[in-house]
């Protein structure tokens, strides 16, 4: 008993910052709570939850924000691997270097934001004069639906990459030097030593950044509203920006509640599933490698 | 002589690492590589299988030029002292790694992996991964993945100083038995003067980089050529007492004797050895370690003498041997 006294004050922290708004939030949304009802909850028999299964601009911000997060983690992972691989060899400056290999992700979101939002801008951005004078033709990076959400996971890409190398470079840095030369002397080459012991090593590594990323991704919000709004005609509108345009614009607080129960279940299955399919891959692989 | 290395050096940053190494080893012969931490002995065993750059001089193996060539293409086989297996890969897939990279067909792999591992009496854990065996069972797969190579040299580096003193005793004969059995070239790097001395024919004794001495274990003990080498080899060490004009005289514990006359000292401390007792004396010439029988008693006035055959002489400033 003494023991489990101990534990109270970070339980009670745990239950202050994660149980609690849970909680509140799925009450809420079993409520209307809007200037409708004087911004009073009142219990309105999952009316939000009829809302939320037919929404279908609900549907249409969760496919983008699904394209988003993947398109961009993927492309994260792969450049980011590689960046910590080059990090990773000896050179003159190392330190330098991989210090100012962070610079970006080491800038606020909104500061990044506005200068790629000024940099793809139309007509003046040099981006767009660059594919003025090249292609005769502007780019409307950030005014043509079909590029607009292009242009973010660009942005997402220049600015979370260094983070997933730094966790990948750490990862490297665990590969005992050996493995690589005893390999060497059986005659294997760099191809060989990246399939057979860096990626099997770096699994662990490589697991932690896509959890990472996935539930940052997934939830993102400064980078869209910065540089879109979540325009052009909703192309770039996430989850996030949806459920705070209930709240603050719309003042609809209890439908608000809805879309973050919501996702946030969507998104644990998600996180779910990938889990159960990735384990299943790897005790199958591991059974056929066992002849 | 089939491996041969001639005024081998490892520069790095305009400062040597090692430096005129000369070193030949024979079919069938184990040599070791001892010296204190830092002194090469692992740099130079690197420089050998090609893992670092020579700066100057040559190795060659059976005539064959390899100073320049990749690790793959030099024939040697490396036991790591960490053994260097992959830790997500079963004993058998470590193994065939090598052979696959080589292109050895399936069932060749496996005729071949199955030999070595019955060789080594690890066949019944092939399908255990690296964490799931004991350090000497770990130290053997590293050593069969070596054999697996069939190379024209073997290296070891450090094999054993992973293990426990009891295991590394166990291991020393099959160890023997494994890699002196296949008639080829052996250096054997380790910080451990009994192992060096039990597993090799000659040691090569490093020091800041070059070679202080190479010899029998015999000759070594008995005739080193420096004071470095008398002091590095024999446990306890030697003593070294101020002789006259310059010169410095050594002379083992266990040549030390009781008597009645001689330098006189007064027991400081005594340590029992079981086999043997070793005392520390204080004397005018600074404190002398004497090795006797256990049941050696203890004279009310100490006096100590020695042979003058057992005594071995040597240049103070130079620290080489001066012959009488």
């Amino acid at each position: 008993m003494p023991l489990l006294i101990l534990l109270i004050p970070s339980l009670l922290f745990l239950v202050a910052v994660f149980a609690l708004p849970l909680f509140r939030y799925t009450w809420l949304s079993f409520h209307a709570d809007s200037v409708m009802t004087g911004l009073v909850a009142i219990p309105n028999q999952g009316a939000n939850w009829q809302r939320f299964i037919h929404d279908t601009r609900y549907l249409q911000d969760l496919f983008q924000t699904l394209r988003f997060s993947v398109v961009s983690v993927t492309a994260e992972i792969v450049l980011g691997l590689v960046i910590a691989l080059i990090l990773h060899q000896p050179m003159r400056k190392r330190a330098l270097i991989r210090s100012s290999a962070l610079i970006p992700w080491a800038l606020p979101t909104t500061v990044m934001a506005l200068g790629w939002r000024w940099i793809f801008n139309t007509p003046y951005g040099p981006i767009d004069r660059l594919t003025q004078s090249w292609l005769g033709q502007s780019l409307n990076a950030l005014g043509e639906p079909s590029i607009a959400w292009i242009t973010t996971v660009y942005a997402d890409i220049w600015k979370t990459t260094p983070f997933v190398a730094l966790i990948l470079l750490a990862g490297l840095q665990t590969i005992p030097s050996d493995l690589y030369e005893a390999a060497k002397l059986e005659g294997a080459g760099s191809w060989i030593c990246l399939r057979r012991i860096t990626i099997p090593l770096l699994l662990p590594y490589l697991g932690l950044a896509l959890m990472f990323r996935l539930a940052q991704a997934f939830g993102v919000f400064d980078l869209v509203q910065v540089m879109t709004g979540g325009g052009p005609a909703s192309s770039t509108e996430s989850i996030a920006l949806y459920a705070y345009w209930n709240a603050l614009r719309f003042l609809d607080f209890g439908y608000s509640a809805t879309i973050m129960i919501g996702s946030f279940v969507i998104l644990s299955s998600l996180i779910l599933i990938t889990w159960l399919v990735v384990t299943t891959a790897r005790n199958r692989s591991q059974q056929s490698l066992a002849r | 002589m089939t491996l041969e290395l001639e005024n081998v050096g490892r520069n790095i940053n305009k400062q040597w690492i090692v430096e005129n190494i000369c070193l030949t080893v024979a079919d069938n012969e184990c040599l070791a590589l001892v010296g204190p931490s830092g002194c090469g002995k692992s740099t130079t065993l690197r420089l050998i299988a090609g893992l670092d750059p020579v700066s100057a001089g040559s190795i060659h193996i059976r005539g064959r030029d390899i100073t320049s060539l990749s690790p793959s293409e030099r024939s040697v086989g490396m036991v790591f002292q960490s053994y260097a297996l992959l830790p997500h890969l079963t004993v058998f897939e470590n193994l065939e790694l090598g052979l696959r990279v080589r292109g050895v067909p399936k069932p060749e792999r496996r005729f071949k992996i199955k030999g070595i591992l019955d060789l080594v009496q690890l066949w019944n854990r092939a399908d255990n991964r690296p964490a799931e065996l004991s350090g000497g069972q770990r130290q053997r797969v590293a050593l069969a993945r070596a054999l697996l190579r069939d190379p024209e040299v073997y290296l070891l580096d450090e094999p054993m100083s992973n293990l426990d003193a009891q295991l590394r005793e166990d291991i020393r004969p099959e160890l023997r038995r494994l890699v002196l059995e296949q008639r080829k070239p052996t250096i054997y790097v380790t910080h451990d003067q009994h192992e060096a001395m039990a597993m090799a024919q000659r040691i090569a004794v490093l020091h800041e980089g070059r070679i202080e001495q190479i010899d029998t274990p015999y000759n070594l003990y008995h005739n080193p050529e420096s004071l470095f080498v008398a002091r590095f080899i024999g446990r306890p060490q030697i003593n070294c007492l101020k002789g006259d004009s310059g010169s410095i005289r050594a002379v083992r514990p266990e040549s030390i004797r009781f008597s009645d006359e001689g330098l006189s000292g007064k027991l400081q401390s005594r340590e029992w050895l079981g086999n043997s007792q070793l005392l520390f004396l204080e004397t005018q010439q600074g404190v002398i370690r004497m090795m006797t029988s256990p049941d050696q008693g203890i004279p009310a006035q100490i006096r100590l003498t020695w042979r003058a055959e057992d005594e071995i002489l040597f240049d103070a400033d130079t620290g080489l041997r001066s012959r009488r």
